[in-house]
């Protein structure tokens, strides 16, 4: 199950060519990298920190962050779009933790296991996301409180006490919705 | 804290990626995962994985100041010495530009993520008392309290969506302070849909007990798109 095991993409070879431009110091590399994954990285960081002037600042310290450790970067440590959408999304939770707010809302979030006719399309998830059978099969086990309680923590950004409050829970019964989902994605993933 | 075990270990990465671990514990296990090879083995299992959680987040544009702003942080010039003219003649525009566009992005930056309605629920002073945001396809509201009348002691003030041709249906009870959010129901959501208003009731506290309005319809305010 290793991650790096599975074949890349056109796009994971596209960006780790990139990466590997970039560790060389090569400017003009960085800015097709922009061109390239900065709108999905906006959305992530603009659907965890809510505030349209702190998902612009988090997009440039990622891009720094980018830029400094991309010789960092191989392919053994998974997909190179993984990779940046991590250094984003820890960089948003971190941004979380530091402002001392918490996100009040709750934006458009699709129904789970729709189909979305466009996904295929360029700017869909099959743009820089590679379709996993596996997974969408092991989420498809999850209850559905399970399953949502997932998607608002890592899509979202949301902490414990977010979700019990957004979804009227307990807090312990919402923690042990996420254990319990976690724990079931694990066993579905290794059998 | 160092467990040994491995189930342990990964129940701890795989909410580590999650964002459920918080606060002191989330950055002992970073130091942790930096010095820690099968840390961060287990890390990037269900950073590759969890992953899938997020396929369906649409890409959003970045506005176009971002990229030179990264330029600048980095000492970053792509930029051909011949562009040198333009590029400072482009730089003056952009001043007055941005000067032109200050008041704007100041009010931008103190937006969330654009709500899809909105209302804003005044008394008949013009004072906003609330306002609600509607995000997504009436996935979740939140309401904003701005300054609340006084009301009878032991009672809620109870919002309703005023679906054309049908009763209303309740989003719940309003804030009194701050700021709330809420996940509507397919119910709520569907009733949303169909109204082109919201009305506030006063309601015993916790709100009405039979589902419809009981108390006198105090407001009654416009959803609109946002301006």
């Amino acid at each position: 199950m290793n991650p790096a095991a599975e074949r890349p993409t056109d796009f994971d070879e596209q960006l780790q060519s990139l990466l590997g431009r970039c560790a060389a110091a090569d400017a003009g590399a960085l800015h097709r990298l922009y061109t390239l994954v900065s709108p999905i990285l906006f959305a992530c960081l603009s659907r965890i920190l809510r505030r349209r002037a702190l998902a612009e600042e988090a997009l440039q310290d990622v891009f720094i962050s980018i830029w400094q450790q991309a010789g960092q970067f191989t392919v053994t440590r998974g997909r190179p779009m993984t990779w940046m959408m991590s250094i984003a999304r820890y960089r948003a939770i971190d941004l979380l933790r530091r402002e001392r707010f918490a996100p009040v809302l709750v934006a458009e979030m699709p129904e789970r296991r729709s189909i979305d006719a466009e996904s295929e399309s360029e700017g869909g998830s099959a743009a820089w996301l590679p379709s996993s059978e596996l997974m969408e099969r092991c989420l498809a086990l999850l209850s559905d409180m399970q399953a949502r309680c997932l998607e608002l923590a890592f899509v979202d950004g949301s902490s414990h006490e977010d979700i019990a409050r957004l979804m009227g829970s307990p807090l312990g019964t919402v923690k042990s919705w996420i254990r319990r989902g976690l724990r079931s994605l694990r066993q579905c993933l290794e059998s | 804290m160092k467990p040994d075990d491995n189930e342990i270990i990964d129940s701890l990465a795989s909410e580590y990626v999650l964002g459920t671990l918080r606060g002191p514990a989330r950055r002992r296990f970073e130091r942790w995962r930096a010095s820690t090879p099968f840390v961060d083995q287990r890390c990037r299992f269900w950073e590759e994985r969890l992953m899938h959680l997020a396929k369906d987040l649409t890409p959003v544009q970045p506005p176009a100041h971002v990229w030179p702003a990264i330029q600048r942080r980095l000492k970053l010039t792509t930029h051909r010495p011949a562009l040198r003219r333009i590029r400072s003649f482009a730089l003056a525009a952009s001043i007055v530009l941005v000067a032109g566009l200050a008041g704007l992005l100041y009010w931008r930056s103190h937006q969330a993520v654009r709500a899809t309605y909105v209302s804003t629920i005044s008394a008949k002073s013009g004072e906003h008392i609330w306002e609600l945001e509607v995000f997504g396809n009436a996935d979740s509201l939140v309401v904003h309290a701005a300054r609340l009348p006084a009301r009878p002691a032991g009672r809620d003030y109870e919002l309703w969506a005023l679906p054309k041709g049908g009763a209303p249906v309740s989003l719940g009870v309003l804030p009194s302070e701050g700021a709330s959010s809420r996940i509507l129901t397919p119910i709520q959501k569907r009733a949303l849909a169909i109204s082109s208003q919201v009305a506030v009731s006063i309601e015993p506290l916790g709100g009405s007990p039979t589902g419809q309005p009981t108390g006198d319809v105090l407001y009654v305010a416009p959803l609109r798109a946002p301006s």
